[in-house]
C-alpha cells in the first residue's frame, strides 16, 4: 500500500479522543443499566396474564428487535423533532439504546424466568413470601446467573451500537474521530486508533462485569 | 546475428515498458472510466436532480474532465467524511467535492489549483434578526460534521469564550438544514451557494441569509492522491482550461443563473 502513516497527529489529539471514548462508555453503561431494569419489567409483563401489559411488552419487543438501530436513533432525534420534541443528541442516542437493549433483553429474561421451575415460586409463596420477595430473593438471583452471558453480549453490542450516535452529531468516540480526521484527512490513523479504543472499552466492560458477577453469584459462571 | 540483435532490442523494449510504471493518468485512460467522487447533498455543487440523476457544478466538472480524457464518467456519491478514504482505497480517481485547501490536509492529499471560492454564511429564521456574527452568542448553532465552516465557527466561538454547549453538529448538509427547519438549532453555518439554493424552496420561505463568517474565503480545490504528481498536473491544466475555454462560466451560469462574477474568476487566477 502506498500510504505513509503519520501517527503524531493522533497523539496530539489524544485528549479529545479520550473524551469521546468516555462519552461512549458513559452512554452505553447508562443505556445498559436502564435497559436491564426495563427489560425485567417487560419480561414480567409479557408472562403476565393481563392483556394490556402483555400487549405493550410485545409491541415494544417486536419494534425494537425488528427495525434497524440506525432508524431508531434517527427517529429519536429527527422523528420526534418533527413533532416539536427536541432531544439533545446524547438523550436521543441514550433513549434509542435503552429502547433496543430493553427489547432484546426482554426475550433473554423471559427465557431465563421460564428456565426456573414454577415450583420454586410456589414454594416461596408457601413459605409466606410475597410475589416481590419471591422474585427478589429466589427467582431473580438464579435467573441473572443463567443469562449472564447473553446479557454481556448485549452490553458489548450496545457499546458498539453507540457509534451510530455519529448520525445525530453526537460527540462520542466515532463522532470525535470523524471530526478530527476531517481536519487533517488522516483517516486511517484515526480510525485504527478508534477501533483499538473500542476494543479496550469492551474488554474493560467485560472484565469488570465478570468481577461483579463473581461477587454477586459467588463463584464461577 | 541480425536475429540475435533483434531479440536484444525486443528484450530491451520489453524491459523498459515493464520498468515504466503506469501512473493514475495512464490508469484512467487505459481503464476507459473516470471514477469521480462528488458530494451530492451540497446543491448547487452536487445534488440529485428531479430524475434522481447526479447533477451540479461539480458533476459538470467531472463530465468535462471525462470528455477531455476521452473516457466514461462514473460519478460516486460521497459524504464529506468519505472523500479521503475513497481516494486512498482507490474507489475514486479524483474527488471534485468542494474541498477546502488547508495546509494540514495537504500533508495527506494532493490539491490542485483552486476551482471555486465560497463564503461561509449564517442562515436563520427571520425572527432571530441576526445582523453580525457576534449576534450568534446565545443562539443554538449547527453545521455539518467535518466541514471547514464547522472548524471556523468553533474557532470563532472558542476565541470569544462562548464554549461549545450551544453547538450541534449534523452528519450531513441535509441533516443540518433539517435540524434548522425543525427548530433544533436557531441558526446554521453553510456556504453562501447552498443557502441561496435552499432559500428558493418554500420550506425556507421564512428564513434569511445572515452575515458571513468574518475574514474567511473558502478556497477549494480538486483532490487526488498526494503522490500522483503527473495526474495533479493534468488536473491543474484542466482547471486553467475550464476558465480559458469558457466551460467554467457555462457551468456557473447553468447552476447559479448568472455569469460567473469577474472577481471570482480573478480570485481563482490569483490563487493558483
Amino acid at each position: 500500500m502506498d500510504y505513509e502513516f503519520h501517527w503524531n497527529i493522533v497523539f496530539q489529539n489524544m485528549p479529545e479522543l479520550l473524551n469521546g471514548a468516555f462519552v461512549t462508555l458513559h452512554v452505553s453503561v447508562l443505556a445498559m443499566l436502564l435497559g436491564v431494569v426495563i427489560a425485567i419489567l417487560l419480561a414480567i409483563a409479557k408472562m403476565n396474564n393481563s392483556k394490556p401489559f402483555c400487549y405493550v411488552a410485545t409491541v415494544w419487543v417486536e419494534i425494537a428487535r425488528n427495525t434497524p438501530a440506525l432508524f431508531q436513533i434517527y427517529m429519536a432525534y429527527f422523528g420526534l423533532g418533527a413533532f416539536g420534541i427536541h432531544l439533545s443528541p446524547y438523550v436521543a442516542v441514550l433513549s434509542a439504546l435503552v429502547f433496543i437493549n430493553a427489547g432484546y433483553l426482554t426475550e433473554t429474561f423471559r427465557g431465563g424466568f421460564q428456565s426456573i421451575p414454577t415450583t420454586q415460586y410456589s414454594a416461596s409463596k408457601s413459605l409466606g413470601m410475597t410475589s416481590i420477595q419471591a422474585y427478589r430473593y429466589i427467582i431473580l438471583p438464579q435467573m441473572l446467573r443463567r443469562i449472564y452471558h447473553p446479557m454481556t453480549n448485549q452490553f458489548v453490542w450496545s457499546i458498539l451500537m453507540s457509534s451510530l450516535g455519529i448520525l445525530v452529531g453526537m460527540s462520542e468516540l466515532s463522532g470525535t474521530t470523524q471530526r478530527l480526521q476531517s481536519l487533517s484527512f488522516r483517516t486511517l490513523e484515526f480510525f485504527i486508533v478508534a477501533a483499538v479504543m473500542y476494543f479496550i472499552i469492551t474488554k474493560l466492560v467485560l472484565f469488570s462485569s465478570s468481577l461483579l458477577a463473581r461477587r454477586l453469584f459467588k463463584g464461577e459462571i | 546475428m541480425i536475429r540475435k540483435l533483434a531479440t536484444l532490442v525486443f528484450a530491451c523494449a520489453a524491459l523498459t515498458s515493464v520498468n515504466a510504471t503506469a501512473d493514475q493518468l495512464d490508469t484512467v485512460i487505459q481503464r476507459g472510466t473516470l471514477n469521480c467522487g462528488v458530494v451530492l447533498d451540497f446543491p448547487p455543487m452536487g445534488y440529485f436532480d428531479e430524475n434522481n440523476e447526479p447533477a451540479g457544478f461539480d458533476v459538470d466538472y467531472c463530465n468535462d474532465l471525462g470528455e477531455v480524457l476521452g473516457v466514461d464518467v462514473n460519478i460516486l456519491n460521497l459524504t464529506w467524511g468519505d472523500r479521503i478514504p475513497s481516494l486512498i482505497s482507490g474507489k475514486t480517481d479524483v474527488v471534485i467535492g468542494s474541498t477546502s485547501d488547508t495546509l494540514e490536509r495537504a500533508k495527506t492529499v494532493g490539491f490542485t489549483y483552486p476551482y471555486f471560492v465560497f463564503k461561509f454564511q449564517v442562515i436563520a429564521h427571520e425572527d432571530k434578526n441576526i445582523k453580525s456574527f457576534a449576534d450568534l452568542k446565545d443562539l443554538k448553532v449547527g453545521a455539518a460534521l467535518g466541514t471547514t465552516y464547522e472548524t471556523e465557527y468553533l474557532a470563532y466561538a472558542d476565541k470569544q469564550g462562548w464554549g461549545r454547549d450551544n453547538y450541534t453538529s449534523f452528519k450531513s448538509e441535509n441533516d443540518a438544514f433539517l435540524g434548522l427547519y425543525q427548530g433544533k438549532v436557531d441558526a446554521i453555518i453553510s456556504t453562501n451557494t447552498n443557502i441561496a439554493t435552499k432559500l428558493r424552496s418554500k420550506e425556507f420561505a421564512d428564513f434569511v441569509a445572515g452575515p458571513y463568517v468574518p475574514n474567511y474565503d473558502d478556497v477549494v480545490g480538486i483532490i487526488a492522491k498526494r503522490d500522483e504528481v503527473a495526474w495533479i498536473n493534468y488536473l491543474n491544466l484542466f482547471l486553467v482550461r475550464q476558465i480559458r475555454d469558457g466551460n467554467m462560466n457555462k457551468a456557473y451560469n447553468k447552476h447559479f443563473g448568472v455569469d460567473a462574477p469577474a472577481e471570482l474568476i480573478q480570485s481563482l487566477r490569483d490563487n493558483k
